[in-house]
């Protein structure tokens, strides 16, 4: 019995799409069969400001791209820099730089999957408890830097402030107790019934799609590919850390879920590492504010919450970059999406769209 | 039936079940006119009740009123021309012939018959009645009907199934 | 028809029926016909009378509740977030709901300019009615039955049956492709879980051979039984099954806010949408008194009534039921709608239609041997929870897809490898 698809736009505005983004999907019944997506609702033109701005104005952009781990893009940024510009890092800032960037990996994903739970239902409950842990972190950010959100931590040739001595009692608090809290989660969230309904088997990226698609974090590991930057192509001081990369096995929602949830705990065994030997020393090498690197380009990556965050500069000597662009996990990942959706209903694709775990700031730019 | 609450009653329900009917059959919005059509059953709902027979009184509205009008309901929701409007049809002139003479008929006989005066007592519950009656006196016609009702169930089914 | 025969049932002889004994409400009220009787009159006048009185305190006592536990509901889903809830307005935030209201109230109500004019302004109100009805039939006392049906049970699930009509109603004419989405998903959910709802009840109506609410109380009160121990079952069924009838979470799929805004009443704002609000309360409010009428023994409390008023103990079960909603909204995830329906037809379905054939067959036996009921209900209870657990469990074995073991997340020390299909061992 046929009836006409009509075609509904999911977002720009909606309680759940993560941000400005619209969906054009065309309903046959309940059901997709053709998906559209509009991106662009909160493009700021970052790449061709930065072009303006010299090198280290230039930090503040990459907080706003990922708003979500302002640490991991720092990071990123910064390598890009010192790549081009052949500059090394001292010991301390290394280690500082990785308990940064995990503390901001736990944030992250403690608000993805509470807003993935939320997707799924749950009315904020798990969401609200998830946001305790991300509280204290974020109280740790203020502490070093004074921003929790927006942090410009990183500099070129190290990092902007060292930890003040209350940094210290309070980062060792947290990782003690966080994997009894980790434990809570599961216990509440891994085997519970609606969820394993609402989300087991429900847009599954085979390992040969997610790979022809680009798309990378842990996306591309629960599709069962293990590939992740921090030991492929090691930067900061990941080398000296022993950890383990969760890998899922079926490419589901569920699985992308587990393998988030694992990789809260793979975190806070690099912190326990990171936090006892953290060496002495300086923190940053003291570069000029308005510093010229030779002519030449640079793509340094790393592995953020959301996959590989690439920045590509290129140089021409001057004070600012010829050309700043960002490669967005976010933006490759969501290329797949299509594939994912059609075929399943509008709430599917609700629950797709909170695990692929998208950050429109990254998305857009 | 002589008191002046039931007369009061029947004459208002009777207006509101021809009333609703009328609308019904006359409106141009096709979903108006199912919304006027559940009026109509809840007002025959009301005179069965002015006959003291509460069950079935219960049973239409919980039938009619509450699954049948979601039936048709689907059924305009899922055709295509929902949205034409209810008196443009071939089928005006033919229909209208067609109830002046089930009109007339039905008239003709329930004036000519000669309808016998009930006696009541007191009220008595009906459900239990009804129940007897359904499984001694009834039973085989209680069997076919769930018969049928089943094999509309299966070939609902088979009709929507996708293969 | 004297208006004091009206209500009378079969009750205890505790009670002292003098005009100041509030333990039940109908003294007072009986008195009060009766003085209107003497003083002459019309005959059909006690009977109207006491017909508004009845409307005035149960419409009187809904909305005052509503009005309570909007604060309650919100401060108990904070606790159980973690957070603190209102707390601004008011001592403790106790005049929240009083601002709610005016919130509402003062809005301004759009009226969409492609809707059906007359169908949208009418759905609203006519989503209250259903609710409002099932209270028609309930018994809060003794002589507190504002229209005691021999049809009671009959009479509540038609007018749940009503509000399928009203939904589809707001929902259509919104003029809205969310709202119609919306609309269609709610009146599939209520007609599928209307029939095992009924069946539950029947299960009930077997075992006390009337369909009068107060018949099934004073039931209860014979035999010194409540059907929760006799038909854990048939409870548990018409639980969620009445959960799933008012739109409760976890079933509140029309109401979804992460999917498709708020389903059939998006289009309503100001004082429609507070009758949205309202009638949810309500309905809900009407479930837990049907259930505590059929299952928890109404106003009766083995024989503690004597002491503390019966309608003060059937309005602490209806409180405490309606918390069991509220704690089940703050835990439990959402049920996607196909998997709402499938779990209605082939799960409750099933169960409660074997649970009516055993039914049968104790009432059978028992009504067949002349057997006395002290020695037979303690066994039909056992066998009954045992029966209960029993096909709860197989069933679910059975239904396997709904009930899967969660999978294992493999960790691997080196990248290179793909394990895509390949299940880690347990």
């Amino acid at each position: 019995m046929p009836a006409e698809p009509y075609i509904v736009n999911i977002g720009p505005q909606h309680p759940s799409t993560h941000g400005v983004f619209r969906m054009r999907v065309a309903l046959d019944g309940e059901r997709i069969v053709d998906a559209d997506m509009v991106m662009g609702y909160l493009h700021r033109s970052m790449e061709k400001l930065a072009e303006e701005r010299t090198y280290t104005q230039n930090i503040p952009f990459t907080d706003r791209t990922d708003y979500l781990s302002a640490m991991n893009s720092n990071l990123a940024y910064c390598l890009a820099v010192e790549k081009l510009a052949g500059v090394e890092v001292p010991e301390r800032a290394q280690v500082l730089r990785v308990i940064f960037a995990e503390l901001q990996r736990i944030a992250s994903h403690s608000m993805a999957l509470g807003t993935f739970v939320n997707d799924c239902g749950a009315w904020q409950t798990p969401l609200m408890y998830m946001f305790r842990e991300r509280e204290r972190i974020l109280d740790l950010f203020e502490m070093t830097c004074g921003a929790r959100l927006t942090v410009n931590y990183m500099r070129i040739g190290g990092v902007s402030f060292d930890v003040p001595d209350e940094f210290m009692p309070a980062a060792l608090s947290i990782v003690g107790e966080l994997p009894q809290r980790i434990a809570e989660y599961e216990e509440m969230l891994l085997e519970n019934e609606i969820i394993l309904a609402r989300a087991r088997g429900i847009g599954v990226l085979t390992a040969d799609q997610a790979i022809n698609a680009s798309a990378s974090g842990p996306i591309l590991r629960a599709s069962g590919v293990a590939w992740d930057i921090r030991k492929a192509d090691p930067y900061a001081a990941y080398n000296q850390f022993e950890f383990d990369i969760p890998v899922g096995t079926h490419g589901d929602c569920y699985d992308r879920f587990a393998v988030r949830m694992a990789e809260v705990r793979q975190s806070v065994r690099i912190l326990e590492q990171a936090l006892d030997v953290l060496p002495e020393g300086p923190v940053n090498v003291g570069l000029p504010l308005a510093m010229r690197p030779e002519p030449g380009e640079a793509y340094a990556r790393i592995e953020s919450p959301r996959g590989e965050l690439g920045f590509y500069l290129v140089s021409d000597g001057g004070p600012a970059p010829y050309r700043f662009h960002i490669r967005s996990p976010s933006y490759i990942n969501l290329t797949a999406m299509k594939d994912l959706v059609v075929g399943l209903s509008v709430a599917d694709s609700i629950v797709i769209l909170g695990s692929i775990d998208i950050v429109v700031g990254e998305v857009d730019r | 039936m002589t008191d002046t609450g039931t007369i009061v009653a029947f004459w208002a329900l009777a207006a509101l079940t021809l009333g609703a009917a009328v609308l019904a059959a006359t409106t141009r919005n096709l979903l108006h006119a199912v919304l006027a059509l559940i009026l109509s059953f809840i007002g025959v709902a009301g005179l069965y009740i002015t006959l003291s027979a509460d069950f079935v009184a219960v049973a239409q509205v919980l039938i009619y009123a509450g699954a049948i009008a979601v039936l048709i309901i689907f059924a305009i929701m899922l055709t295509p021309n929902a949205g034409r409007r209810n008196d443009e049809t071939f089928f005006r002139l033919p229909a209208l012939g067609i109830a002046a003479v089930m009109a007339s008929t039905l008239a003709a006989v329930g004036v000519a018959t000669d309808w016998p005066q009930a006696t009541r007592g007191p009220f008595t519950e009906t459900s239990q009645a009804i129940g007897e009656a359904m499984l001694n006196q009834y039973i085989l016609p209680f069997e076919i009907a769930s018969v049928l009702l089943l094999v509309a169930m299966l070939g609902a089914i088979v009709i929507v199934r996708e293969d | 028809m004297n208006p004091l025969t009206l209500s009378l049932s079969k009750g205890t002889e505790l009670f002292l029926a003098e005009w100041w004994d509030i333990r039940d409400l109908g003294n007072p009220v009986a008195r009060f016909l009766e003085l209107v009787d003497d003083a002459g009159g019309p005959d059909w006048l006690p009977y109207v009378i006491s017909g508004v009185i009845g409307i005035l305190a149960i419409t009187g006592w809904l909305v005052t509740s509503q009005l309570a536990f909007v604060w309650i509901e919100r401060r108990l889903i904070s606790r159980i977030q973690v957070r603190v809830g209102p707390n601004r307005v008011g001592p403790m935030g106790l005049l929240q709901p009083v601002a709610d209201a005016i919130k509402l109230l003062t809005k301004e109500a759009i009226t969409v300019q492609a809707a059906d004019r007359w169908v949208f302004w009418l759905a609203p109100s006519l989503v209250v009615l259903p609710a409002l009805l099932a209270f028609a039939v309930v018994p809060f006392g003794e002589q507190m039955v504002l229209a005691d049906l021999s049809v009671g049970v009959l009479f509540v699930i038609a007018s749940s049956s009503l509000a399928t009509i009203a939904v589809f109603m707001a929902g259509w004419s919104s003029n809205n492709k969310y709202s119609l989405l919306g609309a269609m998903r709610s009146v599939a959910m209520f007609i599928s879980y209307e029939v095992p709802q009924v069946m539950a009840l029947l299960a009930i109506t077997i075992f006390t051979s009337t369909m009068s609410l107060s018949g099934i109380v004073n039931w209860q009160e014979e035999y010194h039984v409540w059907f929760i121990f006799l038909q854990p079952l048939a409870f548990l069924v018409f639980l969620i099954a009445g959960a799933v009838e008012v739109n409760r979470s976890p079933t509140d799929i029309s109401e979804a806010e992460s999917e498709i805004v708020a389903g059939y009443h998006t289009e309503y704002s100001g004082i429609k949408f507070g009758f949205f609000y309202v009638a949810e309360y309500f309905a809900t409010f009407g479930i837990a008194a049907v259930g505590v009428t059929l299952f928890l023994g109404g106003w009766t409390l083995f024989g503690l009534e004597e002491w503390i008023p019966g309608w003060m103990l059937f309005l602490g079960k209806v409180y405490g039921f309606f918390f069991l909603f509220i704690w089940s909204r703050g835990t439990l995830p959402r049920l996607r709608i196909d998997q709402l329906m499938s779990f209605a037809w082939k799960f409750l379905l099933p169960i409660s239609l074997v649970n009516v054939l055993l039914v049968g067959l104790e009432v059978l036996l028992w009504q067949e041997n002349g057997l006395s009921a002290g020695l037979v209900l303690p066994i039909f209870a056992v066998v009954n929870f045992a029966m209960a657990g029993l096909l709860i469990y197989a069933w679910a074995k059975l239904m396997r897809p709904l009930s899967q073991r969660a999978p294992r997340v493999r960790l691997m020390q080196e990248v290179g490898a793909i394990v895509y299909g390949q299940e880690a061992e347990a």
